[in-house]
């Protein structure tokens, strides 16, 4: 096994590997993971009339080192697919292979000896602790499980881990209720670091937290990974966090990836019609940015992953579909993720139609209020921006300005920028956005 | 159309009154654990149409400061214990309860965070529209349900006659929140608070709602009171902004103001500590160490000095007026040409908010008179990296890693949460 301690970003991202990076780079691979969750009906005799398809067919690679945003919508399955890797939930079917070794199948003890490798840490730091016990007892309790280590050993670990993470080790012998959220989160990071795991997954770790505490915690986070080398699966909401902490980002649709790029580029050139959506609604804290920007409303909620719509699942509210003439490949055919530039891979039929156009532009904010891509080529398509006056139809999206928006010429420097050609390589090892800095 | 403070008519209803002028608004809570002092002297003004902003972490005295305009405190143990609301041209505070039904609805309308505990669960949307719009407006039920459909059509609800007999459960979070819009606009209010509406829902979403809120409000002039902890949320949606710190406005500037030249130490520990999806890379996240103050046990001083950089000897002692950002300018409370004011003793420089800390040579923030908690040589904090000598340009003072008699102090109050008092609430 590889000491985790041993290695630090600069060491794990540094060979360049092309076609054996298969080999020691990567801490987790998982393909077409599929969680179904059964739906039964009937008292004795259970008939099993259906299924939610939480996660739908996952694949994507980690690398040690790396921290991968998994970011989507609630519902879209991005929980269920972290519990899944750390065998909270049994795949339905697809492989997880943690380290060269395929876990999906794995119970009992060689499960159990397996999970000191990848730890959680939840959302709720009030409903993850159990309130009968001691922080400290809470810390040792992993310690404990797997007799690591003398009673005194383990006593003097679990001061090591409280000062690690920012809390006084004298504070052990107090009760969670003793603690505010911010350093309820603290414990469940000492607990999730106590076996030395190679793998962490935090499943929206910052989301119960009030606005000042929660940069304390992405920093506690940044600062162990540096320390520890550790590898984060970040599960989250919110874009921007998952941006300021990932070094690639997946984007998840109802079950599916639909996009996977190092962060910087998902959000200077997201390329799935979804993922300019979900961007183009983060709101920015500047006002002046805010005005060039526009948002794609997307008309309606999520479908039901009981019943999923056929091809794309996001065919049904897709803003570039209905601009296209509503192709019949959409809803026929299952995109696949597949490679458009070095490490930005997406599931469109297209995604080459998303480079360029004024709504990826304007979600980004580069584009003006009604910029439009140079040349006026595209002036053809031009689709009325304003604001609807009716309550519009199901399946539809609107662009509609902010309504504090107003128009503003066009930067045309950030639109060359933005206007490189595509070009579809093979799936080469994602460079990351660490190694260039 | 700008009022100044001091010449504020007092009770003609003319085109200079405010919608909404709340002054030195004061609100205690009183428990088994002591007084909560949740709203502390707070005054603005709102003009009619302009859409304003309250910004602040939880319990910062936002939304008290709202239920206490619109009386729906808590009762017994919350009362407004001073000051007063004017809202188009009464005394809200003194007015009879009565009376204030009728403004509530009518005139003001709410939204809250989550619509699920609004709603009724067990009437249909018709039967809840119809009460509201028949309680308000003496009109035939046939009137009114015609009305109710016109609402739920207008918030973008397909289908609104189908619609109309759903249950609450039966819609999504966000058509849960269009079915809140459509009743809270179905009286034309002048006044719309709108507390956290979008927080419990999918960005997706919350662009959709927000997007409704802002056209509604917009086409009818309704004005609006913004209330969110989100200044992304307010960056796009708001003419102006409070910004809330323990029961006090510490800063209030138009929108494009405050983000433009943020001067209080507390609103730039806010923007910097909020990762933005366009920020550049590797740009750090510098979060403002600690955590608020015990509402039941407000420092003397400012309340913000325990966690502030920048903080004076001055600022443990007193706490500062809100003033105007440039001494001796006139204050104009409220529409486009409203007055930048903030209440701190040592505002940063511009330069200073720009990097998040201060950089002035010299500079360390004032050590606390004894007993007195100090956030930012806490132990989290210093584990943290925390104010970071580099920061300070001069060591932090000697406070060594086991100095943590603050932290005792803060976690007394901890220890009662777990009492008896609350017993019922863990159990439950």
């Amino acid at each position: 096994m590889i000491a985790p301690a041993g290695s630090t970003h600069g060491s794990t991202h540094d060979h360049v590997a092309t076609h054996d990076h298969a080999a020691a780079d990567i801490l987790l691979r998982v393909q077409d993971l599929k969680v179904w969750f059964p739906i039964t009906e009937g008292l004795l005799i259970e008939r099993h009339i259906g299924d939610v398809r939480a996660v739908d067919g996952v694949s994507f690679e980690l690398r040690k080192g790396e921290t991968l945003g998994l970011v989507g919508e609630s519902g879209c399955g991005k929980s269920t697919t972290g519990r899944a890797i750390v065998r909270l939930y049994k795949p339905t079917a697809g492989t997880i292979e943690f380290d060269g070794r395929d876990i999906s199948g794995l119970d009992g003890k060689e499960l159990q000896q397996l999970r000191r490798r990848f730890q959680m840490i939840f959302q709720d730091p009030y409903a993850s602790l159990n309130p009968r016990m001691t922080a400290g007892n809470t810390v040792s309790e992993p310690l404990d499980v797997h007799g690591v280590g003398t009673k005194a050993e383990r006593r003097e670990r679990v001061r090591d881990l409280f000062s690690t993470v920012g809390l006084n080790p004298d504070y052990a012998v107090r009760y969670p209720h003793e603690f505010s959220g911010g350093q309820r989160q603290r414990i469940g990071v000492a607990r999730a670091l106590a076996l030395d795991p190679d793998l962490i997954v935090a499943d929206e770790p910052i989301s119960a937290l009030d606005v000042s505490i929660q940069a304390q915690v992405i920093n506690l986070l940044e600062r162990l990974q540096d320390r520890l080398g550790l590898t984060y699966l970040f599960i989250a909401h919110d874009l921007s966090v998952v941006r300021h902490i990932s070094d690639r980002i997946a984007v998840m649709y109802l079950g599916r990836i639909v996009e996977t790029a190092p962060s910087r580029e998902l959000n200077s050139r997201p390329l799935h019609p979804y993922s300019v959506a979900l961007l183009s609604a983060v709101p920015i804290p500047d006002p002046k940015v805010e005005r060039r920007r526009r948002r794609i409303i997307l008309k309606g909620d999520v479908p039901s992953p009981v019943n999923p719509p056929s091809g794309c699942h996001f065919h049904t509210r897709c803003w570039l579909r209905e601009r296209l003439g509503n192709p019949e490949r959409c809803s026929a055919e299952v995109p696949l993720l597949r490679p458009l530039s070095t490490g930005h891979a997406v599931a469109c039929h297209f995604a080459e139609e998303v480079d360029g156009s004024r709504e990826q532009l304007q979600a980004t904010g580069r584009g003006g209020a009604d910029a439009m891509p140079a040349g006026g080529e595209a002036a053809a398509e031009a689709v009325p921006v304003s604001v609807p006056a009716a309550p519009v139809a199901d399946d539809e999206a609107l662009l509609v300005a902010s309504p504090y928006a107003t128009p503003q010429p066009t930067e045309a420097g950030a639109l060359a920028d933005l206007r490189m050609p595509l070009q579809p390589d093979p799936p080469a090892p994602a460079r990351d956005a660490r190694d260039e800095t | 159309m700008t009022t100044t403070l001091p010449a504020a008519p007092p009770d003609r209803a003319g085109a200079l009154e405010p919608l909404l002028d709340v002054r030195d608004l004061l609100v205690r809570f009183r428990t088994h654990d002591g007084t909560i002092h949740a709203v502390n002297g707070v005054s603005f003004q709102l003009q009619r149409g302009e859409r304003l902003g309250l910004v602040g972490e939880s319990g910062c005295g936002k939304s008290v400061t709202n239920l206490a305009i619109i009386r729906l405190l808590p009762k017994p143990a919350g009362r407004i214990e001073g000051g007063s609301v004017r809202f188009d041209g009464q005394d809200l505070v003194t007015l009879d309860e009565s009376d204030v039904r009728e403004i509530r609805g009518r005139d003001i309308a709410m939204i809250f965070q989550d619509p699920m505990t609004s709603l009724n669960p067990v009437l249909t949307v018709e039967e809840q529209m119809i009460e509201t719009i028949v309680a308000h407006r003496k009109m035939p039920k046939a009137d009114a349900r015609a009305r109710a459909v016109e609402l739920l059509g207008m918030v973008g609800i397909p289908q609104p006659e189908k619609r109309l007999k759903s249950f609450p459960h039966q819609f999504s979070g966000g058509m849960r929140q269009r079915v809140m819009i459509a009743m809270a606009l179905a009286l034309e209010p002048k006044l719309l608070i709108a507390d956290e509406p979008t927080t419990a829902l999918d960005v997706t979403i919350q662009a959709q709602v927000l997007e409704l809120i802002s056209r509604l409000t917009t086409e009818t002039g309704t004005s609006l009171v913004l209330i969110t902890h989100d200044l992304g949320v307010v960056a796009g949606m708001t003419d102006r902004i409070n910004v809330m710190y323990a029961g006090f406005i510490i800063e209030t500037a138009t929108t494009g103001e405050l983000f433009d030249r943020p001067s209080h130490p507390y609103t730039v520990g806010l923007l910097h500590s909020m990762p933005r999806v366009d920020d550049r890379e590797g740009d750090p996240l510098i979060p403002i160490e600690g955590r608020p103050p015990d509402m039941r046990n407000l420092p003397n001083g400012c309340p913000f000095a325990p966690r502030c950089a920048w903080r004076l000897p001055i600022c443990w002692s007193d706490n500062p007026p809100l003033e105007p950002v440039v001494p001796g300018s006139p204050v104009v409370a409220s529409g486009p040409a409203a007055t930048h004011r903030i209440a701190c003793h040592n505002p940063p420089t511009a330069e200073e908010a720009v990097h998040g800390h201060p950089s002035r040579p010299g500079h360390v923030p004032a050590p606390p008179p004894a007993g007195q908690l100090d956030e930012l040589t806490s132990y989290a904090a210093l584990a943290d990296g925390g104010v970071r000598p580099e920061h300070l340009q001069v060591a932090p003072a000697a406070h060594d890693i086991d100095h943590e008699v603050p932290a005792r102090h803060e976690n007394a109050h901890h220890h009662h949460d777990g009492d008896d008092h609350h017993g019922p609430e863990d159990s439950g």
